[in-house]
């Protein structure tokens, strides 16, 4: 009988504690209701992408000295070096370059290794097609600079996170000349050089050249 | 359909507002004869229900829409109409126009009848849902047992459509809308049932009726707590809503029963579920929370104020008060669901099973039990 009833009183107690997960569960879900959405309305609003995004790579033919790093370095040795070897010059001379960016997975490993910087990372993150084919780019199409969404007059561009000022969510209405939270890395270096004790080492060896790509 | 003599003696003991009687007067005014004026009257609140029930769907699919969105931090249909109020009916008009196809080797006949056999008794159901004293089709006797027995022909035509689409998506989803349906409707009823035992009466006024000396505090949701919750997720399973939408689970079974629709017979399916939503949200309140009564009685605010109640200014605003509170706690309990929706993950068959049969059922029995216990101890309070 004793076990009888302790048996009832452990199942009351679990289905009231099934109840009152389900009661947590729906008040975090009320709890949504008075948060704003995040709604990025895409064709017509774009999301700044980020300093060092990792899109579609950018490639200069005249710079590459076709020393096959690129395909080393890349996981499935994906880009393909079209060259041969001029026997009276004895230099190796480019025909063609191509990278597959249906296969690519933008892990960014041959820009980082290209020892003469002729590969680089774009913004470029649309790269729909009707034809898986038409992903293989080539030199040509690999050497097109990418549209700005900032540059883009049917676009608005929108900052997302720490590009944002202190304490803003919205990225929507903001004051144009609004900075983001924190100081710009030129700031850095314009503070460190009036008087170099302010700043840490950390700080000034930062690359110089990465400036904010975000202002509107 | 024929409307009871119900209607009228209970117009005789509360004179609030009869448009049957007064119509049928002014029409026999006219010069025709009752029967005349009856037939005429007929078609009237059939066709106020079922616009009131469209309407209530298409209000229903953007609530859903728009709470749906804001549960997840989005925006939600917004181009159709101010803050996409004409969405619902922009996804009625496409699937108006859209080609109606009828698989390869599928039973044409049943694969038809099928959605219609669903439609059909949800709407029926209707025929007891009062707004007001008066403000029913039909104050049948039988009342709520009557939706009861509708509602359990739902899962034929589910079952009906599962087969003949020809789709083993199809067949196992009908299946198991079929299981769910029958598991349900036990407790279902035995909640119903112990509703009916305190009001000594199934007519749906009744139930209200009795309810409602004491605004609030009179309503049944305080007497019935076990029932209403039992009740309550008894008819999210019925209406095939998360968390127990397994007949139309998409990761499994595609769309379940509906695979195989599209256009029109599909928007038959779309619109069943929606008003049955409605009308199970409608029957809570009408069954725990007081029907059309305001929180405290109107009856009392009158006094207090007063004026007189069979006053036809207060006839009137008693009405349109009596309408916007069933409409209101009806809303109330389908922002719920939605918010169930998006809060529950969905159970398992096994699982379901296991509420209904091992849970609900015995729960339910027990409630019915306490209550009449409760009942034959406490006649003033449990309605003896």
């Amino acid at each position: 009988m004793l076990g009888f009833l302790k048996q009832v009183t452990a199942y009351t107690k679990e289905a009231f504690g099934a109840a009152n997960y389900l009661f947590q569960g729906l008040a975090v879900t009320f709890d949504h209701m008075r948060r704003r959405p995040i709604t990025v309305q895409y064709p017509y609003e774009k999301l700044i992408p980020s300093e060092r995004y990792r899109g579609r790579i950018h490639y200069e033919f005249d710079k590459c000295i076709a020393c096959e790093v690129c395909v080393r370095v890349c996981p499935i040795n994906l880009p393909v070096v079209d060259w041969v070897m001029n026997k009276e010059t004895k230099k190796k001379e480019l025909r063609n370059y191509s990278i597959d960016f249906g296969v690519c997975i933008f892990c960014g490993n041959c820009v980082e290794y290209c020892p003469t910087n002729c590969l680089s990372m774009t913004e470029e993150y649309e790269l729909a097609a009707f034809d898986r084919h038409s992903l293989n780019y080539d030199n040509v199409a690999l050497g097109r600079l990418p549209t700005s969404v900032t540059t883009d007059p049917s676009v608005q561009p929108l900052r997302e996170l720490s590009y944002l000022p202190k304490g803003t969510m919205d990225p929507h209405d903001l004051p144009q000349d609004i900075s983001r939270a924190g100081k710009l890395p030129s700031e850095i270096i314009e503070l460190g050089k009036e008087n170099p004790s302010t700043i840490n080492l950390k700080k000034t060896t930062q690359n110089p050249t990465q400036i904010e790509p975000n202002q509107e | 359909m024929v409307i009871s003599l119900g209607l009228t003696s209970q117009a005789l003991t509360n004179p609030g507002i009869d448009l049957e009687f007064s119509f049928n007067q002014a029409i026999q005014g006219l010069g025709l004869s009752s029967e005349l004026a009856h037939l005429i009257w007929l078609p009237l609140p059939m066709l106020l229900v079922l616009v009131a029930a469209v309407v209530g769907v298409l209000v229903t699919v953007w609530l859903e829409r728009k709470i749906s969105a804001a549960a997840q931090q989005r925006i939600g249909p917004e181009y159709a109409g101010a803050l996409g109020v004409l969405q619902p009916m922009a996804d009625g008009l496409k699937l108006l126009v859209k080609e109606d196809v009828i698989p390869a080797r599928a039973d044409s006949l049943l694969f038809t009848l099928g959605p219609v056999l669903v439609l059909i008794p949800v709407i029926l159901s209707w025929l007891i849902v009062p707004f007001g004293q008066n403000l029913l089709i039909s104050n049948v006797g039988i009342g709520i047992f009557l939706w009861i027995a509708l509602s359990s022909i739902q899962p034929i035509g589910l079952l009906m459509s599962g087969y003949a689409s020809n789709n083993k998506y199809s067949l196992l989803g009908g299946l198991r809308a079929a299981a769910q349906s029958i598991s349900y409707e036990i407790p279902l009823a035995l909640a119903v049932l112990a509703i009916v035992m305190m009001s000594n009466s199934l007519s749906t006024v009744d139930i209200v009726e009795q309810q409602n000396n004491a605004g609030l505090l009179s309503w049944n949701i305080w007497r019935q707590p076990v029932g209403f919750v039992i009740f309550w997720i008894c008819a999210l399973a019925e209406c095939e809503r998360l968390p127990f939408d397994l007949p139309e689970a998409e990761e499994e079974l595609v769309a379940g029963y509906q695979t195989e629709y599209a256009g029109m017979k599909f928007a038959l399916f779309y619109l069943g579920s929606y008003i049955n939503l409605v009308l199970s949200a409608l029957l809570v309140s009408v069954l725990y929370l007081g029907g059309w009564g305001f929180p405290i009685p109107v009856e009392w605010l009158a006094d207090w104020l007063g004026q007189p109640t069979n006053a036809p200014l207060i006839q009137v605003i008693t009405g349109s008060i009596g309408i916007v509170m069933t409409v209101l706690k009806a809303y109330f309990l389908v922002f719920i669901a939605i918010l169930l929706r998006w809060t529950t993950p969905r159970v398992r068959i096994d699982q379901l099973l296991d509420l209904g049969w091992k849970f609900l059922l015995p729960i339910s029995l027990v409630n019915l039990l306490v209550t009449a216990s409760l009942k034959l101890a406490f006649p003033i309070a449990f309605g003896g």
